[in-house]
């Protein structure tokens, strides 16, 4: 009885140091693989081209419970405002891998919350982007690109202010803006509560709690007046009725006063006979009245005078939206 | 051959293939063994509650007249290396053999140009003085971005400038972190605390930007300790001025310095434009961070009064919201 042939054994012996070795082999393969993962592969992470620009690592995102994790300290100032979910991005220049950016896309739950980040940290060096169409906004300001369209509050930060990096950029924001989802939903009627002449274009802003440090102000949107030579901030709030504005109003004269605002003569009689309060506030003039459902007023005037000339005006308008 | 010897043949073969299966086995038992990471992640909870510790105090006796320096000037080379000469010199704080921690702002994975993370320049500067003229052992360099910290250190530029000069940047881990009490402290009980590499340290200087920050008016050297903070972090924004206030009673550096060459006007502490920033032309040094913040609220048009945990800080003991007593060091470096 020949239990273990020579042959046999030859045999098998090699197909286990086959065996072995194919199981290195893959090992090997596995290893060397993983050192360099290309996640493309795998339908896991795509490098793609956007413009002229390829995306670099996967998107992050981030929501109500670790939007902390990517903007620290400023991630109250979001969630205040209704914030639902950031998704981020970095790219780089396909031609110039030096130029790269990170584009944030705040998803913040409808048009007004995302209007008022927007507006609120809109820079003063701002040159808006006309072409973007309504009902979108945005501006470019050194190496930054920032626009608000829907519910949407985006930044895209360049990583220089090169012109070839931001004209790159121009162009990739205006393609996003394109894919945006917008609807007539999406205008904001009360922009256009503003006087029509003298409004500043692009300056307006929307505080959503809080305006001015007072926390029976809400919903407030203020725009830059221009009166004669001087500008002003002219300021309006829609409450549900008459009652509810003039108490606001005489609230907010009443905040004023206690953080030691003075009562001030008042030289226009439009504005006296609109019951409107003027202060002086260390030195500026606030002005604020009540025009039938509207909360309004004049911020930290420089110039009484334009601060009275503005007031007029904007209880004008307001009145002709009550009618 | 017998059928026995084809007996005893196979019976030699069974042993020696049976030989050879227990030899593999315990070879991919020893490499598990030599695998096997014993320690294993700590669990969070049990490992704060098993090294409850306190932060080392690394400051040094104080010299009156020499407690703080302004330096007007756009060269952060030559600012903060003569801030710190005005100080005393780095050999002053930095004696041969001293390992020197140095805790920056590297909270977010932004390029210097925004200015939202402390200069690299000026951390390069500071650990070459610590080397070549202080003698310095070992230069480390630490701090707790809660996003991606190797993102945070490679895109800031902190880590090549840090690495160039000689200095090791220590990215944070849990098992780095440990609890920390503040005595007569409401805030910081039971937190955990980027304690382990300060543990091995007996220098701790602060470098932090001046910026605008959207929930504390203003971050400088005492808001830049919230990054040795771990867990929840978030949560402390609740009560801003507090917490900064017991991070600097809290921490006890050998020195700060506060980089006002630009100043984050707006939108802080993030920025993202360059447009946020204003040239300010400043590099204060100081022992005392109270007043190095204090008077840094004016590159920012703030009182001190506009920064609550000043005072906070000031009645704790910490520093002198009035800059002015201590008869600042005045320079220019051009």
């Amino acid at each position: 009885m020949h239990l273990f042939p020579g042959r046999a054994r030859t045999l098998e012996s090699a197909i286990g140091v086959l065996i072995l070795f194919v199981l290195f082999i893959t090992a090997a393969g596995v290893y060397v693989v993983q050192q360099n993962v290309n996640m493309v592969r795998f339908g896991m992470e795509s490098q793609q081209q956007k413009g002229d620009f390829l995306t670099v690592g996967k998107a992050e995102m981030y929501d109500t419970d670790n939007l902390y994790e990517k903007i620290d300290g400023k991630a109250p100032m979001y969630q205040e405002a209704g914030f639902r979910q950031l998704t981020t991005q970095r790219y780089v220049s396909g031609k110039n891998s030096e130029l790269g950016l990170e584009l944030y896309q705040y998803d913040m739950g409808n048009t007004r919350n995302a209007f008022s980040v927007y507006s609120r940290q809109k820079r003063a060096d701002a040159v808006d982007l006309n072409d973007l169409g309504p009902p979108a906004f945005g501006y470019v300001s050194g190496n930054a690109i920032c626009i608000s369209q829907g519910k949407y509050y985006i930044e895209m930060i360049g990583s220089s202010e090169s012109a070839e990096l931001v004209d790159g950029m121009k162009s990739m924001v205006k393609t996003l803006a394109a894919k945006l989802p917008t609807s007539e939903k999406d205008k904001i009627v009360e922009l256009g509560y503003f006087p029509n002449e003298g409004t500043v274009t692009g300056s307006w802003k929307l505080q959503l709690d809080n305006a001015f440090g007072f926390d029976g102000l809400n919903d407030t949107y203020s725009a830059l007046y221009k009166a004669g030579d001087k500008t002003v901030s002219i300021f309006f709030s829609r409450r549900k009725n008459a009652e509810e504005a003039k108490a606001v109003a005489k609230n907010y004269n009443d905040f004023l006063i206690t953080n030691g605002a003075k009562v001030s003569s008042i030289d226009s009689e439009p504005l006296k006979s609109a019951g409107a309060a003027v202060l002086d506030f260390y030195g500026n003039t606030e002005i604020v009245f009540s025009a039938g459902v509207f909360v309004g007023g004049i911020h930290e005037a420089g110039d009484k005078q334009a601060a009275e000339k503005a007031a007029e005006i904007l209880i004008e308008r307001l009145k002709t939206i009550n009618d | 051959m017998t059928e026995q010897n084809h007996i005893n043949n196979a019976r030699r073969q069974l042993l020696i293939r049976g030989a050879k299966a227990a030899a593999s086995i315990a070879a991919a038992v020893a490499a598990v063994y030599w695998l096997n990471d014993r320690q294993g992640p700590k669990k969070v909870p049990d490992s704060f509650f098993a090294q409850h510790v306190e932060l080392p105090d690394f400051s040094v006796p104080r010299k009156d007249g020499q407690t703080l320096s302004i330096v007007r000037g756009g060269d952060r080379i030559k600012t903060v290396d003569k801030a710190i000469e005005l100080l005393g010199g780095i050999e002053r704080f930095v004696k041969p053999g001293d390992i020197v921690a140095i805790k920056p702002n590297v909270g977010f994975a932004t390029p210097p140009i925004l200015g939202a993370t402390t200069h690299p320049d000026v951390i390069a500067a500071v650990v070459r003085l610590c080397y070549q003229t202080g003698k310095a052992k070992k230069v480390i360099v630490l701090d707790n971005p809660i996003n991606d910290p190797a993102s945070c250190f490679a895109i800031s530029g902190i880590n090549r400038a840090a690495g160039q000069a000689g200095a090791e940047v220590i990215m944070p881990k849990e098992s780095l972190f440990s609890t920390v009490t503040l005595a007569g402290g409401s805030l910081i009980k039971d937190w955990p605390v980027y304690y382990q590499p300060l543990a091995g340290a007996n220098k701790l200087i602060g470098i932090a930007p001046v910026k605008n920050h959207h929930r504390s008016a203003a971050s400088m050297t005492m808001k830049n300790w919230y990054g040795l903070l771990g867990g929840r972090r978030n949560l402390f924004h609740q009560d801003i001025n507090n917490i900064i206030a017991e991070l600097s009673m809290m921490v006890k550096p050998t020195f700060v310095i506060l980089d006002g060459t630009t100043s984050m006007m707006t939108n802080g502490p993030t920025g993202g434009s360059v447009s946020d920033l204003k040239k300010t032309n400043t590099m204060i040094a100081g022992c005392d961070m109270v007043a190095a913040d204090a008077f840094g609220c004016s590159l920012l048009n703030l009182k001190p009064a506009d920064l609550p945990y000043l005072s906070i800080a000031e009645k704790a003991g910490v520093g002198t919201v009035d800059y002015e007593s201590l008869k600042p060091l005045r320079a220019e470096a051009t």
